[in-house]
C-alpha cells in the first residue's frame, strides 16, 4: 500500500512540475516574443531617427533631429548602441565611407545622449557581467574621470569583472594598473600568455614603457611572453636584453629573443640570424629565417634557399614563403624548382601558384 | 511446472529491473537538466561581458581550415561553400575533400569556383588514401578542392587535416549551415581556455526554418510528425545532456556537423579512425583516452550558442538508417575503447560517462525492448499489476515530458529561440505525443542497430534530403 501511494505521489509530483514548466516556458516564449517586437519596434523608429540625423540638410535641423534621437533613447544604452551601430554601418548619404565624419557625428550626438552617465549606473546597479561591460564601454568614450573608478574591480576575485576593468585601464593606456594586474597572474601560465597578447595589442599608452615595468618583477614565463609579443613593435630599447637571450643557454628564452630580433631585419643581425639558422631547435630556425628574408642579401638567400630542404616541414615552408619576398633570380629559382630536393621544389611550387599571377 | 516457475520467476524479476532501471535512469537525467539550467544560466550571462565580436582583430583567435568531406553532394556542395564563405571570422580556409565521388559534385565546384590544378606539397601525417589532385583558385584563395581516391568520410578527413595549414580544424557536413557568428563563438572557447582540445556546437533541425546565409530568417513548424519529434530531441540531446556532460570534461561526443578540433591534438592520436560509421564519437573518446594516459591537461567543451543547422531525415525509413547507424557508431566506440570503462585512471570519463553509455544509451534500448515483449506474457501470466503498470508507465511518460519540456525551456533560455511563444507551446506538445509510437520505434530502430551490428558496422548508407530553403 506504501509503495502504491508514494508511486501515485510521484506521479502528482510529476505532473506539477510539468505544470511548471508549461507556464515556465510560455512566460519565457511570451517575453522572447515581447522582446523581439520591441527591438524590431525601436529598430524600426531608429532607422527614421538616424536617417533624418545623416541626411539633415543644415547643421541646425541636424541638432533638431539629434535631439528627436536622444529622446528615442531615453537613457536606454541598447537603443544607443543600435543607433550608433547603425550610423557606423550607414551607406548612403555624404557620410558614406567616411568614418571620421561619422565619429564627429557620434560625438555630437554623445554630447546629448551622455552614453557615460548610462554606463556609470550600470557600473554601480549592474552584477559584475554588466560592471564588465560597463568598464570596457567607459573606456571606448574614452572617460577618463572614471578611471579610479574602473580600478577598484582590476583586483576583483571575479576573474571576468578584473579581467574587463583592466582592458579597460589598457584601453586608458594606464601604464602602472595595467602592468600589475598582468604581474599579478603572471604564474597562472594558462591565462596569462593570451591576456599579454591582449593588452599590448590594446593598449594605447608607451607599450615599451609597460614591457620595462614588467621586466623589472616578472617571472620568467612572463618574460619570455611579453618579448614574444613585443616582437612585432620593434621596440630598439630592448635590443641588448633581446642579444644577451639569444646567446644564452636558456631555449625558452633563445626562442622568444630569436623571434624579436628576426622581427626588426636589421643587417647587424645577420649573422646571429645566420647561427640561429642552424639551431637545434626548429623554431628558431624557422624565426631566423623570417628574419634573413627581410634583409635580402646574398648570404641571406643561400640561407633560406638551403632551409628549403629542412627536415622539419614548417621550415621549410616558412623557408619558400620567404623565399618569394626575396629578389631571387630566375637562375637561382629554376634551380630551386628543378633541383633534387622534391620537397623544397614542391614547396617553392605551391607557394608560386598562390603568389604569382 | 518448474519451467513455467522459472518463466514467471524471470517475469517478476525483470519487470522489477525495468521499474530500477528507468527511475535510476531518470535520476541521472533530472540531474543533467538541473546542472544545465544552472549551466546555461551562468553562461548566458557571461556572454554579456565576453564581447567575442571585438575578437575579430585579435591576435588570439587562432585561424581555422574549414573540412568538408564530400561524397556525392552535388545538390547542396556548392551552395554550402557559397554560404561559408560569408563567415564572420578573420581568417579561415575551406578545404572540400572530393572522396571519389561518381556524380558531378568535383566538376561543380571546380567550374563554380575557377579552379585550376596546382602542385602542392603535402605533408602526410596521417595515412590516407591517394591525393590525385589539389585544386586553387587565385579569385578565391581560402578555397582548396582536393580531389582522392574513395577511402570513406574518416580517410577524407584525414586527408583535409594533412592538407590544411591552420592549427584548428573543423569538420562540417557538406548538407549543414553554420550561423554567421558560430566559429567566431566557438574559437572562443580555445581563446578562454588553453587547454580546450576540442569544442562542440549546437545542432538544430532546420526543417522548417528558413536559412540564408547562415543566419535564420523564419521559423515554420515542419509539415511531418518525425520532423516535429526530432526538433524536441534535439533539443533534448544538445541543450541537456551535452551542457551536462561538457561541464564535468567527460563529453563523449562532439557532433559530426559541427565540432572544432585542435589539428596538433588528433594527429598525435593517429586521425580519425577508417572503417566506423561512429567517427566523430571514437575520435573524441580516443582524445580523451590518450589525454588522461598521458595525463596531459585538457578540456573538451560544448557551447550551446554556436548553432550548426542540419536537415533532419523525413521519412521513416531514412530515420531508421540513421538511428541504426548511430546505435552501431556508439556500440563500435565502446567496443573499441571497452578497457576504460571502470577503470579509475581515466576519472570521470572511465568511471561515469563511459559505463553510462554501456548501460544507458546502449543496453538501454535492449532492456526497453525486451520490456515491450514481455509485456503480454505477463498481462496472460497474470503477473501484470494493472494498477502498478499504469502508474509505471504514467512515471516514466511524465518523466520524459519533464525532460523535454525543460529543454525547451533552455532553448528559450539561451535567448536564440527560433520559435514565437505560440510555436513553443505547440512544440512542447510533441514532447507529450512522442511518449506513444515515436518513442517505441526509435528504441526499435536502434535495437536493429545493436542486432545488425556486424553485418552494418561498416555500411554508411545515405539519407534523403532537401536543398535548404532560400
Amino acid at each position: 500500500m506504501k509503495i502504491e501511494l508514494i508511486s501515485v505521489i510521484g506521479l502528482l509530483l510529476c505532473l506539477l512540475i510539468i505544470g511548471i514548466e508549461y507556464i515556465l516556458l510560455y512566460r519565457l516564449a511570451e517575453l522572447q516574443d515581447e522582446h523581439t517586437a520591441k527591438t524590431e519596434n525601436i529598430r524600426r523608429r531608429l532607422d527614421i531617427h538616424v536617417e533624418g540625423v545623416l541626411y539633415a540638410p543644415t547643421d541646425s535641423s541636424r541638432d533638431a533631429e539629434i535631439t528627436a534621437l536622444t529622446n528615442e533613447i531615453n537613457g536606454e544604452y541598447a537603443v544607443y548602441e543600435m543607433a550608433v551601430q547603425a550610423i557606423r554601418e550607414h551607406n548612403g548619404s555624404s557620410f558614406s565611407g567616411d568614418d571620421a565624419a561619422k565619429e564627429a557625428l557620434i560625438e555630437r550626438i554623445n554630447a546629448q545622449v551622455d552614453p557615460v552617465a548610462m554606463y556609470v549606473k550600470m557600473l554601480d546597479e549592474g552584477d559584475v557581467y554588466h560592471k564588465g561591460y560597463a568598464c570596457r564601454r567607459l573606456a571606448d568614450l574614452d572617460a577618463q574621470e572614471y578611471r579610479d573608478k574602473i580600478k577598484e574591480y582590476v583586483s576583483s576575485k571575479e576573474r571576468d569583472l578584473a579581467y574587463n576593468a583592466a582592458m579597460a585601464l589598457c584601453e586608458m593606456g594606464d601604464v602602472y594598473e595595467v602592468a600589475q594586474y598582468l604581474l599579478s597572474i603572471e604564474n597562472d601560465t594558462l591565462y596569462s600568455g593570451r591576456i599579454v597578447n591582449e593588452f599590448f595589442a590594446k593598449f594605447t599608452g608607451d607599450r615599451g614603457e609597460l614591457a620595462a615595468l614588467i621586466f623589472e618583477k616578472c617571472n620568467k614565463y612572463m618574460k619570455c611572453t611579453v618579448i614574444k609579443t613585443i616582437a612585432i613593435y620593434k621596440l630598439d630599447r630592448f635590443r641588448p636584453m633581446y642579444l644577451e637571450g639569444a646567446a644564452g643557454d636558456d631555449n625558452q628564452m633563445k626562442i622568444a629573443c630569436i623571434k624579436a630580433l628576426a622581427a626588426f631585419g636589421y643587417p647587424e643581425d645577420e649573422q646571429l640570424l645566420q647561427i640561429a639558422a642552424g639551431d637545434k631547435d626548429w623554431v628558431n630556425r624557422s624565426s631566423a629565417i623570417r628574419g634573413l628574408s627581410l634583409l635580402k642579401t646574398q648570404t641571406a638567400l643561400n640561407t633560406v634557399k638551403h632551409a628549403l630542404g629542412d627536415k622539419e616541414w614548417w621550415v621549410r615552408q616558412t623557408a619558400a614563403q620567404a623565399i618569394t619576398r626575396m629578389d631571387i633570380s630566375p637562375k637561382d629559382l629554376e634551380e630551386i624548382l628543378g633541383g633534387y630536393d622534391r620537397f623544397a621544389a614542391d614547396a617553392m611550387k605551391n607557394v608560386l601558384y598562390k603568389t604569382v599571377e | 511446472m518448474g519451467f513455467l516457475n522459472a518463466v514467471r520467476s524471470f517475469i517478476v524479476v525483470f519487470n522489477y529491473f525495468c521499474m530500477a532501471f528507468t527511475l535510476v535512469l531518470s535520476f541521472i537525467y533530472i540531474i543533467q537538466l538541473f546542472v544545465s539550467l544552472f549551466r546555461v544560466h551562468r553562461n548566458f550571462d557571461k556572454t554579456f561581458s565576453d564581447d567575442f565580436l571585438s575578437y575579430v582583430d585579435s591576435d588570439n583567435l587562432l585561424p581555422i581550415s574549414l573540412i568538408i568531406p564530400a561524397y556525392n553532394e552535388q545538390e547542396n556542395i556548392v551552395q554550402n561553400i557559397r554560404s561559408l564563405m560569408k563567415l564572420n571570422y578573420p581568417q579561415f580556409e575551406i578545404i572540400v575533400v572530393n572522396d571519389g565521388s561518381t556524380d558531378k559534385t568535383g566538376e561543380l565546384v571546380v567550374n563554380a569556383f575557377n579552379m585550376h590544378k596546382i602542385e602542392t606539397s603535402i605533408r602526410y601525417q596521417i595515412p590516407t588514401q591517394k591525393i590525385e589532385a589539389v585544386y586553387y583558385s587565385k579569385k578565391y584563395p581560402n578555397l582548396l578542392y582536393v580531389q582522392k581516391a574513395n577511402g570513406g568520410k574518416s580517410d577524407a578527413l584525414n586527408a583535409g587535416i594533412n592538407i590544411s595549414k591552420y592549427p584548428l580544424f573543423t569538420c562540417l557536413d557538406a548538407d549543414s549551415r553554420i550561423e554567421k557568428d558560430a566559429l567566431l563563438r566557438l574559437s572562443m572557447e580555445f581563446i578562454k581556455d588553453s587547454r580546450t582540445v576540442v569544442a562542440g556546437g549546437i545542432v538544430r533541425i532546420a526543417n522548417g526554418s528558413k536559412i540564408v546565409d547562415g543566419e535564420l530568417k523564419g521559423f515554420s513548424m515542419p509539415k511531418k510528425l518525425i520532423e516535429r519529434f526530432q526538433i524536441v530531441e534535439y533539443y533534448r540531446s544538445f541543450l541537456m545532456g551535452r551542457v551536462f556532460w561538457s561541464a564535468s570534461n567527460s563529453l563523449l561526443i562532439v557532433s559530426g556537423a559541427f565540432g572544432l578540433f585542435r589539428k596538433q591534438t588528433v594527429i598525435e592520436v593517429g586521425g580519425y579512425k577508417k572503417n566506423t560509421i561512429g567517427e566523430d564519437m571514437e575520435i573524441v573518446v580516443r582524445i580523451h583516452r590518450y589525454m588522461r594516459k598521458n595525463r596531459r591537461k585538457y578540456k573538451v567543451k560544448f557551447n550551446e550558442f554556436s548553432v550548426c543547422w542540419t536537415q533532419g531525415p523525413m521519412s521513416l525509413n531514412d530515420i531508421r538508417s540513421q538511428r541504426r547507424r548511430w546505435q552501431i557508431g556508439l556500440m563500435d566506440t565502446l567496443i573499441s575503447h571497452a578497457g576504460m570503462t571502470f577503470n579509475p585512471r581515466y576519472g570521470f570519463v572511465g568511471l561515469v560517462s563511459m559505463p553510462y553509455n554501456w548501460i544507458f544509451e546502449l543496453f538501454g534500448a535492449l532492456v526497453e525492448t525486451i520490456g515491450y515483449v514481455l509485456l503480454p506474457f505477463t498481462l496472460i501470466m497474470g503477473e501484470l499489476n494493472m494498477f502498478f503498470f499504469v502508474i509505471y508507465f504514467l512515471l516514466s511518460v511524465s518523466l520524459g515530458v519533464i525532460l523535454s519540456e525543460g529543454s525547451l525551456v533552455l532553448e528559450q533560455y539561451t535567448h536564440r529561440a527560433a520559435m514565437t511563444a505560440k510555436q513553443s507551446i505547440s512544440i512542447s506538445v510533441y514532447a507529450i505525443l512522442e511518449n506513444f509510437g515515436y518513442r517505441q520505434l526509435i528504441t526499435l530502430f536502434r535495437m536493429e542497430g545493436i542486432i545488425k551490428y556486424r553485418k552494418l558496422r561498416k555500411t554508411w548508407g545515405k539519407i534523403k534530403r532537401k536543398e535548404f530553403e532560400q
